[in-house]
């Protein structure tokens, strides 16, 4: 599976250089919705390195090669897991003096797992042409709602509700990634049927 | 032991399907796959890859079951090439290698640098700014550096000109003449399977028409020239397949086991008997 992560950050950092150093600038900028903006974008680099994989025909090559179908799958969400987390990481470091930025960070980076978890197994049904509606749909329904969230968290920092929420948030994004892996492991071999 | 063994495979798709395939590539042999755009070649090579499930039938690479949980270390063994190299065009020779060394456990770093010296493959450049050529030599590269003991080529000579074809099919040949390495092949280049192949299989729309030593094919057919008369006086068993020429001129596919052994027959190439075989079927 490392063969597979680093094949895309390979890919990832040669053909989005600009695109990485905005997520840097949107995870350090000052303002509750430009962090989660900053995962909800970190979120989307699997979506794309599938959508260069599809590209180049890397699928039929990986199929003959040692790699497994769980492999090949949860390479993506480790990638996605990993971006994710350093947006957060920046923003959480970037907003170290200004008060509860650690929680926002947190709850950004559950939003962006949150995103993964219900875009990757419809791009691997799918496809990237076919899944990118849906991712559309998903990314704006699931921004708005996160921002909200997060300017929530903002004002309810002082108080115990903020907490909670992010924890509710992190158990909801843990059961879904959980749930997405094994639905995306299942839409990935039926290709091969 | 047979490094591939493919027996009553079935897999269909919409109209078109693979029937019966029952196919046998012995260890130390190089198997040429032969057939038309859409014959079934490179699913053939899907499915014993386990890229593709087969409806029905066993096949097995290396002595196991391609179903098996245990297929997937034997891939460690098996170096593909497919019809183009498939890696992501942005990314160049050293990250390939640097893949490749995270994917094979055997992986010869310094095997893989000679290979890149050799083919005189820039290491830095970009796939996208490669020619078909240096393309197909890099994924040749990377499946022989892996120490494999099977090569699994579909088209891998395909669209390459007769220089580059030459020196890549001497690269195979050194293979198989280590112990125990064998190779199947897929191209429409009839003449270089000929001067490669130990076994030649002809799919026809799905289904094996000839899977035979090449060889033994050889001895088999001879090619009969001569007028219609001449012609007629074959039994209608000897003729694989014919071609009416202009002037009542015949050509035919004979069987020379069913000819009468004073009949000149000339010697056939691979690509004259596939060619009369496909003919023969389409007239029956």
């Amino acid at each position: 599976m490392k063969a597979l992560v680093w094949k895309d950050i390979y890919v990832l950092t040669r053909q989005m250089r600009i695109f990485l150093l905005l997520l840097v600038v949107f995870a350090v900028m000052p303002g509750y919705s430009m962090t989660t903006f900053a995962t909800v974008y970190a979120a989307m680099m699997p979506f794309t390195a599938i959508a260069y994989d599809e590209r180049s025909k890397w699928d039929s090559l990986a199929a003959m090669m040692p790699y497994s179908v769980k492999q090949i799958v949860t390479s993506k969400y480790v990638l996605g897991y990993g971006f994710v987390a350093g947006a957060a990481l920046i923003s959480a470091i970037a907003k170290v003096f200004v008060r509860g930025g650690l929680i926002l960070s947190l709850t950004s980076l559950c939003v962006g797992l949150l995103i993964m978890a219900l875009v990757l197994p419809l791009v691997f049904r799918f496809g990237v042409e076919k899944g990118r509606m849906a991712f559309v749909l998903i990314v704006v329904v699931v921004a708005v709602g996160g921002a909200s969230l997060a300017t929530g968290v903002a004002s309810a920092v002082s108080g115990t509700s903020a907490l909670q929420l992010t924890w509710w948030l992190a158990m909801a994004a843990i059961v879904s990634n959980i749930g997405s892996i094994w639905l995306s492991v299942r839409f990935y071999s039926r290709r091969m049927a | 032991m047979n490094a591939i063994e493919l027996s009553h495979v079935n897999k269909a798709f919409g109209d078109f399907s693979i029937q019966d395939l029952s196919l046998t590539v012995p260890e130390g042999t190089i198997c040429g796959l032969i057939g038309e755009n859409g014959a079934g070649k490179s699913t053939t090579i899907r499915l014993l890859m386990h890229a593709l499930r087969a409806d029905s039938g066993n096949l097995s690479v290396l002595g196991i079951d391609v179903n098996a949980p245990e297929f997937l270390a034997v891939k460690q063994d098996v170096g593909v090439v497919l019809d183009e190299a498939y890696f992501p065009e942005v990314m160049d020779a050293v990250q390939v290698g640097k893949i490749m060394a995270s994917t094979y456990t055997r992986w010869d770093a310094a095997q893989y640098a000679g290979f890149l010296d050799r083919f005189q493959l820039p290491r830095k450049k970009q796939f996208k700014d490669y020619s078909r050529g240096m393309t197909m030599k890099l994924a040749i590269a990377v499946a022989l550096s892996h120490a494999p003991r099977l090569l699994v080529l579909d088209e891998a000579t395909a669209g390459l000109d007769t220089i580059v074809r030459n020196e890549i099919l001497e690269l195979f040949r050194d293979f198989v003449s280590q112990p125990n390495h064998s190779i199947l092949i897929s191209s429409h280049i009839l003449s270089d399977l000929e001067k490669l192949c130990d076994y030649i299989a002809f799919l026809h729309q799905g289904k094996l028409v000839v899977s035979e030593e090449k060889d033994r094919l050889l001895e088999r057919y001879g090619l009969f020239s001569g007028t219609a008369e001449q012609f007629a006086a074959l039994r209608a068993e000897a003729v694989a397949g014919v071609e009416h020429l202009a002037y009542g001129g015949v050509r035919a596919l004979v069987r020379r086991a069913a000819a009468p052994a004073a009949l000149s027959l000339e010697k056939p190439t691979i690509e004259d008997i596939i060619l009369f075989l496909v003919k023969g079927e389409k007239a029956a």
